[in-house]
């Protein structure tokens, strides 16, 4: 059997009083699209973040290509430029015009020469489809415009896995479907993906696995045709099928964009 | 208006020399702040323990105290020490370590005004908090504080009046010594105002142009906005 | 604790430099008054006196703002000395007074800026003057705003009183100059004067930080 390429284990998080994540175990396969939904406030991004450890978890084990992380021995940062992590609220770097943005990561982490990572840089806004925009500071770009350049930040970094928290939620609605267009791209090339999204269209078309997160737990998984057709649990179809009819963005316009 | 004009070109040359001595004390004492200051301000942002306690002493003990104190300590009280320093140094001491604190401030201000996003993209790319206050955050927040630093600039030229209480022949001492020669103590003033009116406004002008030149999308910020 | 004899005479001589919190507390607090009255006529013509007044009150700020305040202690000092007979003490109240005027012009200003427009236009609606408006909706709103700005600024009033020290006036400084020259102990003495400012000013920001909180309203 091939290892996950991660696997969480029983993950445990406090805020002060508050228990958000309350022992959540889930694996994620290579070239896998995960997606995660969840009333707000249920611990989802807590999760994603727990991940790369830009949040601790208090207890539990995060497995990532077999290696259990360590957080007090570990080089977080090596484990960090595996783990690419794209923002709700983009936070791109404000002094820095898009392929700038795009290029530090490889010249000042992974110490590649600056010309070389400039030339990465521009082949990844290339692929998300802002090459002509590279000069531009983020002031100047759409917020779909800055996603994609986030994005393309992440994939410079060449990680094994991408991780999205809420990659469309700060977006006004006609700017998600470029958005979602790249995610798309993305997920044919193989990127192992974990999203946590309320873009029903995207799920359904897209995932390989929808993960319900609720009360700080996985409700329940599976492949989306079960999530939406017949799931296990009531709850999981009574969320779905509201999320589906007033979510952010209605599923039959996200699925008709992709 | 003849007469008051010949009397200004006939004290100008003296007064020229103690513009010169301000603007250089001004400067020494910029570099000196600006060099503990922005230490400070990361030790007091990012530091832990005893490193962010001895920088909030620092600062607060310095904010909260005369400039005046502070030089009269370092001029007529370290020599108690057995630490003797002349007078432009220990001006350009005093200055500094006094505009060390409030620009420790105006860092600090500007490092916290950052957005916390940045920090966690940085780290999300395996920077290390290092790497990611180098290269993210202080390239920031030195755009972001020069309106405000810009206003110490003005500030720390108009305070190096104050040496003048220690005999460095700077622009008011030069001032006071012409009217002792003079006895026209209004004249001279108003012609020591106009020649800081006037400086100010050219630096003022100059720091407008140099936020002009290296201005970039989103950064976009007035020196009157802050006071 | 085994002081020496110099030493002994400076704390002795504590009492006799504390007799100069009364000029100090005085300066600080009159100059302080006149320049917020000053400071918010200035800034009400800066905002709705339209073209001359408002270039009135930017032309005083800007100049006031250019000089340094020995040069205005002096200035007012000699002044008064030739032609309008003020003691000393007038000279630097007056100032000081002058000096804070245009720095809390500009605190007043940004304060009455940062109040939106809409407020201005609901009152208007209401059928409120605009002087009612002003008075009874957005200075209440801007002066609560203006209290941190203006904190600040009264603790450099108080740390610039010391000033007052160059036309004699037997304040904090001038009072700890005496004592360090009968006793030559001047760090001893100045340290002493330092940690008495320092007192002030956190009693004064402590206060006002209170006196912020109680004013507070919910934004």
């Amino acid at each position: 059997m091939v290892e996950p390429i991660l696997r969480i284990e029983n993950l445990y998080k406090n805020f002060g009083d508050v228990e958000v994540l309350k022992g959540v175990s889930l694996t994620v396969e290579e070239g896998e699209v995960v997606v995660i939904i969840g009333p707000s406030g249920t611990g989802k991004s807590t999760l994603l973040r727990c991940i790369n450890y830009l949040t601790v978890p208090d207890s539990g084990d995060i497995y990532f290509e077999g290696r259990k992380i360590e957080y007090k021995q570990d080089n977080l940062s090596i484990v960090r430029q595996k783990i690419g992590m794209v923002f709700q609220e983009f936070n791109l770097f404000n002094h820095l015009t898009a392929l700038q943005n795009v290029a530090i990561g490889p010249s000042k982490v992974k110490k590649i020469n600056k010309t070389k990572a400039l030339e990465l840089a521009e082949k990844e806004l290339l692929r998300v489809g802002l090459q002509d925009k590279a000069d531009h500071y983020p002031a100047e770009l759409s917020g779909g415009q800055k996603q994609r350049v986030a994005i393309a930040r992440a994939l410079a970094m060449d990680p094994k896995i991408l991780l999205f928290d809420e990659p469309t939620s700060a977006l006004d609605p006609e700017l998600t479907g470029e958005v979602l267009m790249v995610m798309k791209d993305l997920a044919l090339d193989g990127m192992t993906m974990m999203v946590v999204s309320h873009e029903m269209g995207f799920a359904r078309e897209v995932s390989d696995k929808i993960i319900f997160l609720e009360g700080g737990v996985v409700s329940e998984m599976g492949s989306p045709e079960k999530i939406f057709n017949n799931p296990d649990k009531e709850r999981t179809l009574e969320f779905v099928s509201k999320i589906t009819r007033l979510g952010p963005i209605d599923s039959s316009r996200g699925g008709s964009d992709i | 208006m003849r007469e008051q004009i010949a009397f200004f070109v006939s004290i100008f040359p003296a007064l020229w020399e103690g513009l010169i001595v301000s603007l250089k004390l001004s400067a020494g004492a910029l570099i000196l702040g600006f060099t503990i200051g922005l230490p400070m301000a990361l030790a007091r942002t990012y530091g832990k323990g005893i490193v962010k306690k001895i920088a909030i002493a620092y600062i607060e003990t310095i904010r909260g105290t005369p400039m005046v104190v502070q030089l009269f300590i370092i001029y007529f009280g370290l020599p108690d020490l057995g630490i003797l320093i002349d007078r432009i140094p220990a001006a350009i001491i005093a200055l500094g370590i006094n505009s060390s604190a409030y620009q420790a401030e105006y860092f600090r201000g500007a490092i916290q005004s950052i957005d916390s996003g940045q920090m966690m993209a940085a780290e999300a790319l395996g920077m290390t908090k290092k790497q990611a206050v180098r290269h993210i955050i202080l390239p920031q927040a030195l755009r972001i504080v020069l309106p405000p630093w810009s206003n110490e600039v003005i500030y720390m030229v108009k305070y190096t009046s104050v040496a003048f209480l220690i005999a460095v022949p700077e622009l008011m001492a030069r001032g006071k010594m012409i009217i002792s020669w003079t006895f026209k103590p209004l004249e001279v003033l108003f012609w020591v105002g106009v020649i800081y009116v006037i400086v100010l406004s050219i630096i003022a002008k100059i720091v407008d142009l140099v936020e002009l030149k290296i201005s970039i999308p989103g950064f976009q910020m007035s020196r009157e906005d802050h006071y | 604790m085994g002081l020496n004899g110099k030493a002994g005479e400076v704390f002795k001589s504590i009492p006799y430099i504390l007799q100069g919190l009364e000029v100090t507390l005085k300066v600080t607090i009159l100059a302080l008054i006149i320049g917020a009255a000053l400071g918010l006529i200035l800034a009400l013509m800066r905002v709705y006196g339209g073209g001359f007044c408002s270039r009135i009150s930017v032309f005083y700020s800007r100049i006031i703002r250019s000089l340094p305040l020995i040069v205005i202690l002096f200035g007012l000092y000699y002044l008064g000395a030739d032609i309008l007979d003020l003691s000393a003490y007038t000279a630097v109240i007056l100032a000081l007074s002058v000096h804070t005027a245009a720095y809390q012009s500009e605190i007043f200003r940004g304060a009455i800026q940062s109040i939106s427009i809409g407020q201005m236009e609901a009152a208007l609606a209401l059928g409120m003057s605009k002087f009612q408006c002003i008075f009874s909706i957005i200075l209440p709103q801007a002066l609560r705003r203006a209290i941190p700005y203006w904190s600040n600024e009264a603790a450099i009033v108080l740390k610039d009183s010391s000033l007052a020290y160059v036309l004699g006036i037997a304040e904090l400084l001038r009072r700890g100059e005496y004592v360090s020259a009968r006793t030559t102990m001047p760090l001893l003495t100045y340290t002493i004067v330092g940690v008495i400012y320092f007192i002030l000013t956190f009693v004064l920001s402590r206060g006002l930080f209170f006196v912020e909180r109680k004013l507070s309203i919910p934004e």
